[in-house]
């Protein structure tokens, strides 16, 4: 559809332009859908209050030696990033289900930045998600400091920024909104549950904690457990709920991360 | 073809035939959606494509927009070739689909300034031109509504208002005012003749109306892939022949004797009750037949052949017969091999 050189024919102002124009759509889109954005926070903290709860009185102190909910907690948030990164990008579907996406296509903007800006926005959205979910961090007697505010915030970003770009990679190949139910089933629900979100993965047959090796959606809710939870636990416990160290967990995303928006770049251009 | 690219990037003002066209063709695996078309458009006229669903307008439409590749041909838009320089063709056009490609999100205002910015167009004349195009198509008291409120015509208007903001040279309108009631048809062509008359913009518009194409300012005629003619409506209709009168009178036994007399050049038919002449310039000769005959005209009719004659014509029926030509490919539904593949099979982004 376009040749290989054409992105020196774009000025560098008018490719900052465009990518921040995509990107501004994606944050008006989810700032319109108030209801969708207070569905997206109550979910999450419902689940981990029932069901965090429910576990603990379960699992009594002697036989778990962790609060259930505080496992619980950066798993979900995790989860419902990914929820929101997925549905923005995956709305590329819906955009060339009804159109908008070809009034983008012929204007004057390079491919690339589309997917860029696209990705961008969706991880901006699932970004602002997770801080806010954050703040009920010291609900569960966790405590944060802003450092550790800040760093979170940082993982988030380059978490969902390669959860973005895997979403677009599919969106490029569904042609049809009614295919994303059989997507979310075969692709999202097993990445879901095998991402440790839900209960410990270091006690399952080796089969499956070699498939949550390859899982990114497993290293994000494992980074995501140390940067949350060491301020206020001791290693040895988050030991026993995680597969991989913080910094593997960070080293796979961004390599996870330059894969991906390659591919999907590469994808979304055909 | 002697186009050189170089010299009309430092001067596409000079430019009078804004698109040229040769021997485009264009094909679907096996199917021929364009075979060979060849035309050209000059600066600030109104072309129309006129013919039936599945003739291959959408596609030359596409190609033209640089959204569908051609199979072979030669493409120039505004001076610049489609493969080569589509970041320049795209930004020489402004187009409006056959769907609507609005963002139902947002709001009528919100719509433009995504497009102006897209397109690069200033923040400071965006509120002007802003301004000028929402008035020209009659939205400003709705500028602030979303889209998903808007009316099929509104939407209509609101996509001529974004395609018109970044000042294109050339207007794409697929099908304009299908789906439309006649009012809001007659305005679309008012906003259509305005713009033209204001910036000088080229339109190029598809239509399978007859009576709209009479509006054009020249019509290719296309069916099956091929342009079975072309020049202006007026041409077009004198081309398939002369104008008809149709009369009757008293006494049409005496009226015909009389005319036989008085025009032997003329061949003269009695089809029931009427008599029926074929002459070239019917509205001069009335007058002279009126005056020729004695019997008393009770009814006298001049009709010139429409362009639903000349259709008729040249493609051998007319254009609502063959609702058959419309292939629609049903598509699968989900394909899990094409989800993972980075290679999809059949890449149907492009549909006719």
């Amino acid at each position: 559809m376009e040749d290989s050189n054409s992105l020196k024919h774009y000025p560098l102002n008018v490719r900052l332009k465009s990518l921040y124009i995509i990107w501004y759509r994606e944050l008006l889109i989810y700032w319109r859908n108030r209801i969708k954005v207070f569905t997206s926070i109550f979910l999450p903290l419902l689940l981990v209050l029932f069901f965090g709860t429910g576990f603990k009185a379960l699992f009594p102190t002697t036989l778990l030696p962790y609060d259930f909910s505080q496992f619980f907690y950066p798993g979900i948030l995790s989860l419902s990033t990914v929820v929101m990164a997925m549905s923005s990008t995956l709305s590329i579907v819906w955009d060339r289900e009804f159109g908008f996406l070809r009034e983008i296509l012929v204007s004057p903007v390079p491919r690339s930045n589309i997917v860029l800006g696209k990705i961008f926005g969706a991880t901006t959205v699932a970004t602002i998600q997770g801080a806010l979910l954050l703040l009920a961090a010291p609900y569960l007697s966790l405590e944060l400091g802003f450092i550790d505010f800040i760093k979170i915030i940082i993982f988030l970003f380059i978490f969902n920024a390669g959860v973005s770009a895997l979403g677009v990679f599919f969106a490029s190949g569904i042609k049809k909104t009614e295919s994303f139910s059989v997507f979310l089933q075969i692709v999202i629900a097993p990445m879901s549950f095998l991402s440790g979100a839900f209960f410990p993965l270091n006690n399952l047959p080796l089969w499956v904690k070699n498939l949550a090796h390859l899982n990114p959606f497993c290293y994000g809710a494992d980074g995501l457990r140390w940067l949350i939870l060491s301020p206020s636990l001791e290693k040895e416990k988050i030991l026993l709920f995680t597969l991989h160290s913080l910094k593997s967990s960070i080293l796979f995303l961004i390599i996870f991360d330059f894969i991906i928006f390659t591919l999907a770049i590469y994808r979304f251009k055909r | 073809m002697t186009v050189d690219n170089e010299i009309l990037e430092n001067g596409s003002q000079q430019i009078t035939e804004v698109i040229q066209v040769e021997n485009l063709k264009k094909n679907y695996n096996n199917f021929k959606a364009l075979k060979g078309i060849s035309f050209s458009v000059k600066k600030g006229e109104i072309f129309g494509f006129l013919g039936p669903n599945g003739a291959g307008k959408t596609t030359t439409i596409h190609i033209l927009s640089t959204l569908t590749l051609p199979t072979s041909g030669l493409v120039f838009v505004n001076g610049f070739n489609v493969l080569t320089r589509p970041d320049m063709v795209r930004r020489s056009i402004g187009l409006v689909f056959q769907e609507t490609t609005l963002d139902t999100h947002l709001t009528a205002e919100e719509n433009l300034f995504l497009h102006a910015y897209l397109y690069g167009v200033p923040k400071k004349e965006f509120n002007q031109r802003k301004r000028e195009v929402l008035k020209l198509c009659e939205l400003w008291d709705k500028r602030k509504w979303r889209v998903e409120n808007f009316s099929g015509g509104m939407k209509r208007r609101l996509e001529i208002s974004r395609a018109l903001i970044h000042w294109p040279q050339i207007l794409f309108l697929d099908e304009p005012t299908v789906g439309l009631d006649p009012q809001t048809r007659t305005k679309i062509w008012d906003y259509i003749f305005t713009a033209r008359k204001h910036k000088e913009t080229t339109i190029f518009l598809t239509t399978q109306y007859l009576n709209e194409a009479e509006n054009c300012d020249r019509i290719a005629i296309i069916d099956n892939g091929e342009i079975v003619a072309l020049d202006t409506p007026e041409n077009l209709k004198k081309m398939i022949g002369e104008d008809i009168i149709s009369f009757r009178t008293l006494d049409n036994e005496l009226a015909e004797k009389e005319f036989k007399e008085k025009f032997p050049e003329y061949k003269l038919k009695k089809i029931g009750k009427e008599l029926k002449i074929e002459v070239e310039n019917g509205d001069e000769f009335l007058p002279i037949l009126v005056k020729a005959i004695s019997p008393k005209i009770i009814s006298i009719e001049l009709r010139r052949p429409s362009l639903d004659d000349v259709f008729l014509e040249v493609t051998g029926r007319k254009i609502r017969d063959d609702e058959t030509l419309k292939a629609v490919e049903e598509e699968e539904k989900f394909n899990l091999a094409d989800l993972f593949s980075l290679f999809p099979k059949n890449n149907k982004k492009n549909k006719t």
